[in-house]
């Protein structure tokens, strides 16, 4: 019972505060010129491998804050449990993770010279004429 | 010991050649797992899942690459390598299967497969996969748990507006060597079929899967003896009960939330069989934890109850020694079979290092019923069935 108690004590002073991304913002594009329209639970199964005949999901790799974003706002799952997600999907064959680049630069090489990839950037990136937004978290819906 | 060296050995050289080759191609994909568990039980009066009450590293500790190679765009070959340091385990190819994705809702797996009737049972070597150390071992205990099977698995994905619904169907069969409480099995199923529907909704998760086992036939050094006497001398019904063949079917009901801040997960199996040591059994387990930065903290309760099938001994005695002899023969055996009431609390926290490496570490208390064996092994027959069990282990994947 005292341990218990130690437990529950650890977990409410420590209660987490994530919310500290809510100021940033990020925008989600395709490399296709009338993208059939998303919301964000389909872009969030898209990300989780979701089937489709019409996207490949991209994402950037661990770290970079557009990525924080994206499974904040988005995806609504911590890294950690992305990371073990996949370690489930990828060991029982069900799904492999999602492509990953390395940068934002690497992510709108990737978008441009692959038709239909979909992936994430920050809000204020200007985007090539070729890309179009499918999601802009500002505007959730 | 000389078992956990050279399993360090192995580990060590393909740890380093690992390096080099977890890479991918177009068409070659290399990936793998490991995980590294110390644990002791805090009593000499039994032992628990391999632990006593000396520190033990080789119980769980293992390491696993796997190849992926993509034959055409509908057609993949996978294999899985598995090194295990449990005397009780055989190292070897864990899986091995071609998949066919003839579009993409619909996947098609065949070969050396895991039964995916738990949450985790198909990746329960994988414990980066989940939060644990050490799963329930109430749900996902060896003897419950048919992991392989030689056959198919049908996935199909579907959604309902916001709901996503994944499919599976599942059947084949196996042959192998499975031990629970200290006692070897050879178990043989020529029919093992089920079938799995998770419904997905925002960070819900509800689960419901079945197993079904038929012509189950298990070998056990000293039934066979007795069976063939009973049935000699014209006890076939008491035979039968212990013949350890028959059917077995099993239910689970699974729930599971997700979210930034905290966690929960629950599931609950029935089996209902003929066959006396997999009959009347009802488990459960529910977790709830939380995040904290890279930290996990967990808490977790599981119950076991079995409720063996009646057994009405017909056997006359004080008219020969040789009745007598079966008549104690059968009481002794029916006694003797395994039966495992344990109620546990876990607490487990978990150390996200990095994306590909996690450290947990985890406290279980046990408290067994009396009278039966509760998953213990047990060396004195005063043991009351309580004992805690610490844990600590590092999860790799790559």
């Amino acid at each position: 019972m005292k341990a218990l108690f130690f437990f529950l004590v650890i977990s409410f002073v420590l209660w987490p505060v994530s919310k500290a991304l809510a100021a940033k913002q990020i925008i989600v594009v395709t490399n296709m010129e009338k993208p059939p329209p998303m919301k964000k639970h389909e872009i969030r199964n898209l990300f989780m491998g979701g089937a489709s005949n019409v996207f490949e999901p991209v994402v950037l790799k661990p770290g970079e804050e557009a990525r924080h974003v994206f499974n904040t706002l988005v995806v609504g799952l911590t890294e950690a449990r992305i990371q073990s997600y996949w370690a489930q999907m990828r060991f029982s064959g069900r799904h492999r993770a999602p492509v990953e680049v390395e940068s934002t630069e690497q992510m709108l090489q990737y978008l441009l010279e692959h038709k239909g990839a979909v992936g994430y950037l920050p809000a204020d990136v200007t985007i090539p004429e070729q890309l179009t937004v499918l999601f802009s978290s500002r505007q959730q819906g | 010991m000389v078992k956990v060296f050279k399993f360090g050995a192995v580990f060590i050289c393909l740890s380093i050649a690992t390096d080099t080759m977890a890479q991918e191609s177009d068409r070659f994909a290399l990936s793998g797992f490991a995980r590294v568990i110390g644990g002791v039980l805090d009593t000499s009066d039994a032992s628990f899942e391999g632990y006593d009450n000396s520190i033990r590293f080789s119980e769980k500790s293992l390491f696993a690459l796997q190849g992926d190679y993509r034959l055409t765009d509908t057609w993949s070959a996978s294999a899985q390598l598995l090194l295990h340091s449990d005397s009780n385990r055989d190292s070897g190819i864990e899986w091995a299967y071609l998949t066919y994705k003839p579009t993409d809702n619909l996947k098609l797996l065949v070969g050396k497969l895991r039964t995916p009737y738990l949450k985790y049972s198909d990746v329960i070597d994988v414990g980066f996969a989940y939060p644990w150390l050490s799963a329930p071992q109430q749900l996902y205990g060896s003897y419950l748990f048919f992991s392989n099977f030689e056959g198919a698995i049908a996935r199909y994905q579907l959604s309902i507006d916001e709901v996503y619904i994944d499919v599976e169907g599942y059947y084949g069969g196996f042959n192998t060597d499975f031990e629970n409480s200290g006692e070897t099995f050879n178990l043989s199923v020529d029919a093992l079929y089920g079938g799995v529907v998770e419904v997905n909704y925002g960070g819900w998760q509800l689960r419901a899967a079945t197993l079904s086992t038929e012509e189950v036939d298990a070998d056990v050094e000293g039934i066979h003896q007795l069976v063939a006497g009973l049935n000699q001398a014209g006890f076939s019904d008491i035979a039968d009960f212990f013949a350890l063949d028959g059917s077995a079917d099993t239910f689970i009901m699974g729930v599971s939330y997700d979210s930034l801040d905290w966690f929960f997960s629950a599931e609950r199996m029935k089996v209902t069989s003929d066959i006396a040591v997999l009959a009347g059994i009802d488990n459960y387990y529910a977790t709830i934890g939380t995040y904290h930065n890279d930290f996990q903290f967990l808490v977790t309760f599981a119950h076991s109850k079995q409720t063996l099938n009646l057994l009405e001994n017909a056997i006359p005695i004080g008219i020969n020694p040789q009745l007598d002899a079966l008549s104690f023969g059968v009481d002794e055996l029916y006694r003797s079979l395994p039966s495992d009431d344990l109620d546990s609390v876990t607490f487990t926290t978990r150390w996200n290092y990095s994306t590909d490496i996690a450290f947990k570490a985890e406290v279980t208390l046990l408290d067994g019923k009396s009278g039966k064996s509760s998953y213990f092994e047990i060396e004195n027959s005063a043991f009351n069935r309580k004992a805690t069990l610490y844990q600590v282990g590092m999860e790799w994947v790559f």
